[in-house]
């Protein structure tokens, strides 16, 4: 079996103040990637959930106007997160535009994007671009700080009072 | 799993990792430092000193001159400054989908290009 062959890795930026973008290659053609990505039985894959969740609803309809609806479930709560959007942009297997607002079991809505994935290469390797795109500056570092774990917290604070010193 | 980190980035973490090199860049927050200064709170030899120091150099967070006998070591702050050090657990969420994505690629290239069974 012949390796593939190394890809660089991913990469995360932040263009302006409200959006984030990740932009990543995948040893497989643009097809392939597009399926993957958008074919529910595909996504549970690697929509890998918090640790204790299961993904217990997952609809991806990739066609205009087509609904994107995503269920978590706990222990505790039933849906315990929900991912719901709409895809407003198609072009097959180049180029998908959707929004997405997570919101917690009770309904309480926790952050609202757009995303906006472009597909490029052609032959065996594909590069795909997604750009989310905030509401404002704070929802994107938000979004960009979130899942830290207290391990990460401990550096920050020794980052913070090492900055706060007059860097 | 394997995740794709960022090398820098795991340079500067192991180089905090350890107390005494924190301790390191909270004297040198003061300014510029010789390495018998920096060793004699820490109860530390000079050459202890100095191997937390080539740690410390090798994330890129120090950076020593040596000015006749002494080594003089002052703070860099590029790399705790910059914007993908609190950007990391991000990438590393996405990460992990694009490594599980990337499982799931080889699967389904396998899948089309096994020949076709026959009943």
């Amino acid at each position: 079996m012949n390796a593939p062959a190394k890809l660089p890795a991913l990469q995360v930026s932040t263009p302006t103040d409200t959006t984030i973008v990740l932009l990543r290659s995948f040893n497989a053609p643009r097809k392939l990637v597009w399926e993957a990505m958008f074919t529910p039985d595909k996504m549970r894959r690697w929509m890998v959930p918090p640790p204790q969740w299961t993904q217990s609803v997952c609809e991806c309809d990739a066609r205009l106007a087509g609904v994107l609806n995503i269920a978590w479930k706990s222990a505790e709560a039933d849906p315990a997160m929900t991912l719901r959007g709409v895809f407003t942009e198609i072009v097959l297997h180049e180029r998908a535009v959707h929004t997405e607002v997570m919101a917690l079991g009770n309904g309480q809505i926790v952050g609202s994007q757009v995303e906006q994935h472009e597909f490029s290469g052609s032959g065996p390797t594909t590069t795909l671009r997604i750009t989310q795109t905030y509401v404002s500056k704070e929802a994107r570092d938000g979004a960009l700080g979130s899942g830290m774990d207290e391990g990460m917290e401990a550096c920050y604070a020794l980052l913070d009072g090492v900055l706060a010193q007059g860097w | 799993m394997v995740l794709d980190h960022s090398p820098r980035l795991d340079l500067v973490f192991h180089a905090l990792a350890h107390p005494a090199r924190r301790a390191i860049i909270r004297q040198l927050t003061g300014g510029e430092r010789n390495l018998s200064e920096l060793a004699s709170p820490l109860k530390m030899t000079f050459p202890a000193a100095s191997k937390h120091v080539r740690v410390l150099e090798g994330a890129k967070l120090v950076r020593r001159r040596i000015a006749g006998r002494e080594h003089l070591c002052r703070l860099e702050a590029a790399p705790l400054k910059d914007a993908t050090l609190w950007t990391e657990q991000f990438r590393q969420f996405w990460e992990t989908r694009f490594s599980a994505l990337d499982e799931l690629l080889e699967e389904m290239k396998q899948q089309a290009e096994a020949p076709p069974r026959k009943p």
